[in-house]
């Protein structure tokens, strides 16, 4: 009697320790997390300003006080779930037609240039001899309007919505962590516009593959990317085979007589190709020292033949494979070891069946589909890429030169929760090492965020977000361009170079004085409308609005001598005479509230010419480099 | 990082502040006007162009003896006859013919300056535009995760670190995957771009620009400190010279176009002696599947082109002839068989011009098989018999004294051609 009571007891208490238990593993996270910023000596609101600088484009004005009202672990938490509320954005991004298209809309759409001549000579729509030949300027027409009548539209239009909605994204969306991991995976895993052939791919690889996935598990993203279209074209594994028996085989089931031709010279360059099993190690796993050698790479790439695109399109992509599967027939793919999901296929008689062994772990023949996952899964849990992931990841948030230690403690986080991004994430922010005084301002601002920072810095409205492309570009960061697999390098000293930095100067002047169109700018607003008392007061107050929490005596003591240039009136007054950004002006006291509507004096031109300057100046100032 | 300073102080360069503002007109002339000493020791310069899209070497360099690519080729094919009612190809050694529309090769040929390179390619087998010029570009033809350029790297072993930031220049928008790495490279489409900018305000950007260059002297971290230092060093040197109203030497008249745009201001650069060693320029349109042409057409159009705006060049830099070895790439050739559209396809092997006075020129190197059937690779295309490393390693090695090919193309170990004596 006694011992079952004892018993019962304990069993209830038990219960109750496993729900508590339960209960702080849930609340833990957020209940218990406490940023270690004091013990760094920094205050509440510079550890806010810190966060800001790292896991979004750049605070808004406001931003700090925002953060402070939620808290930072809280808000920090709010960032990696990534599900707030972003109607402004979705509104902005609803004029973009074309950027929600599947692949095979995307095919069908926006066929690559040399296809679209091929359909309309097939058409008759164009002489096949007036190619290259006589009036350029009517043989492009006669494109463009081929194009018109089969609503077909120029690849670069695709491009053009892709990047300007990355850019609306980055400058206004309330889940800002999100995005800037967007970028961070995507340069990881980079695949590249440069690549004809697989660039119309690129904007699904984003949405679709990179977006969805940047705060889950990595193996799920390691696998999501060897599956993408843009990848497996971009690091070429779709036309990677096996065995020849295999090969033949496929190319008994291409009938034609032309295409027959075409399609065995294709085979004599097919067999295997080791590009993706290469770089998977090297840069999306283990990293460069992670533990593999030659070997080891060419048996991976065995291990993933077949691994290919599905036929999409019309005449698009993969119509080879198209004739394969209706051969087979759909009900039967399954059964004969065809593996079809969305854009990926698996064909298993370009599969490599032997044996294989892969960094020690043996393969057994036949191992079909599931061999390929298995080997993505040993990679993705394996102790390198623990550490070389984690290594990339502090890289991006702390500091150049990430301490061992603390690639060492997220390393074991990321191996102890089966690589989950979200934890590695915070036990990043709740180590010492993020918080240090060192730390802070360490890292250089990509091109990208410079601009996207001063945009929101000064809260601009963008309704040309390609202008800022543009720009982006001239400061050395091509988006979507770059050609090598490993990604732009993620250093300031990639970032910083002479004919780079001196854009970023000229961009600060540029989005200053309202001289970049579409990117409307309204100085005067930003600082509530009040005039500031003199050129000094305005180098002070704009200084803080821009970069806010930050010491900037330094900078305002150097900045001084050039306002108080007994000159520098009638030099800014000649030369607002001069160039006048008129349009801008106008702008400016319509925003003003009907207070100073009307015909702008000349004074006012001064004071604004000046204060845009200033601006200019601060935007380009070595401080606002980093973050 | 921290020895880069003080070159242009001690060039006694400090004078000149930004935008010229106090110099007398004649002072800088004089200063524009001389040509030896400069700023810098002068050294070698490379200058490398990229024919993007694969160039038809067959077509700019045919074995117009050769019977098989008559039969192959029945509307691209040119003969070197004088009878020939057509603009005949150039005769270069009874074998092989230049291209009537690249006349303007033939005297630096003849003069055995110019040495071109036939069954030129990469040992990579691969058709596609991207991978083969990311190979030839990172110098590295069956791994694509390298890093750096193989031009960038040529920059880093050239081993004058703290010189100039002007060392590497592609004239281009974007640094081209050449350059890429570690080394100092910068990519310039436009010279007069290469200042501090405020439309019309001249007044406005000096100030700034001396705002700027306060800021980035006084400013705590080394590598903005450093950086923007060599900046506004750069922008003095550039300012040296009137870029804007540049008078070529001898009279020379560039073509119009991008390659020629982009030659000129290279010129410019070597003149105004700014410490370039390596420089990079592009010329595109090369992929010619469709009615490609002969005498006349696209294929005529592009060679003039390249060739016009070589030979301005080269006329251009004048006394600085020595200095300079000019030499084209592109990442494969064309198919031997004119396709059904009047244009050839993706092929192999191609050809490349050197120019220079250190080249062994007057003779076309490398090996051109005769064209039948089982001397081409994969039973189409012209065989690739040099590998592309071959020669660019010697002509680093013979013109930049670059000799470290371990570091320059890494994996690769054959022996040179003798394109360079």
């Amino acid at each position: 009697m006694k011992t079952s009571i004892k018993i019962l007891f304990s069993l209830v208490f038990v219960l109750f320790f496993i729900t508590l238990c339960s209960f702080f593993q849930k609340e833990s996270v957020t209940v218990k997390l406490k940023f270690p910023y004091k013990q760094a000596g920094l205050s509440e609101r510079q550890a806010a300003e810190h966060m800001l600088s790292r896991f979004t484009y750049g605070p808004k004005a406001g931003d700090v006080d925002r953060v402070l009202k939620i808290g930072l672990e809280k808000w920090f938490i709010q960032q990696l779930e990534g599900s707030l509320q972003d109607e402004e954005l979705d509104k902005m991004l609803a004029q973009f037609d074309d950027i929600n298209l599947s692949n095979t809309d995307v095919e069908n759409k926006y066929p690559r240039s040399a296809r679209v001549l091929r359909m309309a000579i097939k058409d008759g729509a164009i002489d096949k001899d007036s190619v290259n030949k006589g009036n350029q300027a009517a043989y492009k027409k006669q494109i463009k309007e081929y194009m018109e009548m089969n609503g077909l539209k120029p690849q670069q239009e695709l491009y053009r919505q892709f990047i300007n909605q990355k850019i609306l994204r980055a400058a206004y969306t309330n889940n800002q962590l999100r995005e800037l991991l967007t970028d961070f995976w995507f340069n990881h895993f980079n695949v590249s516009l440069t690549k004809n052939q697989c660039a119309s791919f690129v904007p699904a690889f984003e949405r679709d593959v990179i977006r969805p996935n940047v705060t889950g598990k990595f193996n799920d993203l390691l696998l999501a990317t060897a599956k993408s279209p843009a990848m497996l074209i971009y690091l070429d594994n779709f036309s990677s085979s096996g065995q020849p028996a295999a090969v033949r085989n496929d190319s008994v089931q291409t009938k034609g007589g032309n295409k027959n031709r075409k399609a065995q010279v294709k085979k004599k360059q097919g067999g295997l190709n080791e590009n993706y099993a290469r770089e998977v190690m090297e840069l999306h796993t283990l990293g460069v020292d992670g533990g593999y050698d030659q070997n080891d790479v060419t048996q991976a790439a065995r291990v993933l033949t077949g691994w290919t695109i599905a036929p999409m399109g019309e005449d698009g992509y993969g119509a080879g494979m198209k004739k394969l599967m209706d051969n087979v027939g759909e009900t039967n793919l399954e059964k004969r070891g065809f593996v079809h999901q969305g854009d990926f296929l698996f064909v298993p008689t370009r599969h490599d069946n032997g044996e294989k062994t892969v960094l020690g772990k043996r393969f057994s023949a036949n191992g079909g589909y599931e061999e390929g996952v298995t080997l993505l899964t040993m990679l993705a849990h394996h102790p390198s890429t623990a550490k070389f992931i984690s290594k990339k990841i502090a890289t991006k948030f702390v500091s150049d030169q990430p301490s061992p230690r603390l690639i060492d403690r997220m390393a074991k986080t990321f191996i102890k929760t089966d690589g989950d991004i979200k934890q590695v994430m915070i036990i990043m922010v709740s180590s010492p090492e993020f918080w240090k005084v060192d730390a802070l301002r360490e890292k250089t601002k990509s091109p990208f965020e410079l601009a996207i920072s001063a945009v929101r810095s000064l809260d601009a409205q963008i309704t040309q977000p390609y202008q800022l492309f543009s720009w982006i570009n001239k400061m050395g960061q091509k988006m979507y361009y770059y050609q090598a697999p490993t990604g732009f390098p993620d250093r300031g000293q990639y970032w910083i170079n002479t004919g780079a930095l001196l854009n970023r100067m000229n961009f600060g002047l540029a989005l200053a004085s309202q001289r970049i169109p579409g990117i409307k700018v309204d100085l005067a607003a930003l600082n509530n409308n009040h005039e500031p008392e003199s050129a000094e007061a305005a180098l002070t107050t704009y200084s803080k609005i821009i970069m806010p929490e930050r010491n900037l005596d330094a900078t305002i003591k150097r900045l001084k001598p050039m306002l108080k240039d007994p000159d520098l009136n009638k030099k800014v007054e000649i030369a607002a005479e001069k160039n006048t950004p008129v349009a801008s002006n106008i702008d400016n006291t319509e925003v003003m509230g009907g207070v100073k509507k009307g015909r702008i004096t000349k004074k006012e031109d001064v004071k604004n010419s000046e204060l845009a300057q200033v601006v200019g100046v601060i935007l380009g100032s070595p401080e606002f480099q980093r973050k | 990082m921290t020895s880069r300073r003080g070159f242009l102080k001690a060039g006694g360069l400090a004078l000149f502040g930004i935008g010229m503002g106090g110099v007398p007109g004649f002072l800088a002339d004089a200063v524009a006007g001389i040509k030896q000493p400069g700023l810098f020791e002068r050294r070698k310069i490379l200058v490398c162009i990229f024919q993007r899209g694969a160039m038809d070497g067959l077509m700019a360099v045919t074995p117009f003896t050769d019977e098989y690519l008559r039969t192959a080729r029945p509307s691209l094919f040119m003969s070197a006859a004088k009878t020939s009612a057509n603009k005949p190809l150039i005769d270069l050694d009874g074998r092989f013919g230049l291209h009537p529309s690249m006349g303007s090769f033939e005297q630096v040929f003849r003069e055995k300056r110019m040495g071109i390179v036939h069954g030129i390619g990469s040992p990579n087998n691969t058709r596609s535009h991207f991978d083969a010029q990311d190979y030839m570009e990172s110098g590295t033809p069956f791994k694509k995760g390298t890093e750096s350029g193989w031009l960038n790297r040529a920059v880093g072993l050239l081993g004058h670190d703290g010189v100039t930031p002007l060392r590497g220049v592609s004239l281009t928008s974007s640094l081209p995957r050449s350059f890429y790495g570690d080394n100092p490279a910068v990519a310039i489409s436009n010279l007069q771009d290469f200042n501090i900018q405020m439309r019309g305000n001249v007044n406005g950007a000096n100030m700034a620009a001396k705002s700027f260059e306060d800021l980035y002297d006084q400013t705590s971290s080394g590598l903005l400190k450093e950086t923007g230092k060599e900046s506004f060093e750069a922008i003095k040197m550039l300012q040296k010279t009137d870029v804007k109203n540049y008078k070529p030497t001898n009279g020379v008249i560039y073509p119009n176009s991008a390659l020629g745009n982009s030659l000129k201001q290279i010129a410019q650069l070597i003149k105004m002696n700014v410490g370039m060693e390596v420089a990079f320029a592009e010329s595109g349109g090369w992929d010619t599947h469709f009615n490609q042409g002969r005498e006349t057409g696209i294929f005529a159009r592009n060679v003039n082109d390249l060739s016009e705006s070589i030979m301005a060049f080269w006329t251009d830099i004048d006394t600085l002839q020595d200095d300079v070895t000019v030499m084209t790439m592109t990442e494969f050739g064309r198919t031997v068989k004119q396709n059904g559209t009047g244009g050839t396809d993706h092929g192999r092997a191609s050809c490349n011009f050197i120019l220079g006075n250190g080249v062994k020129g007057g003779l076309v190197h490398g090996i051109v098989n005769p064209l039948a059937i089982e001397n081409l690779e994969d039973g189409r295309d012209l065989a690739v018999t040099t590998d592309f490393r071959a020669v660019f390693s010697e002509v680093a090695d013979k013109h930049l004294r670059i000799n470290n090919d371990k570091v320059l193309f890494p994996d690769w170990s054959g022996s040179k051609i003798g394109v360079m004596s």
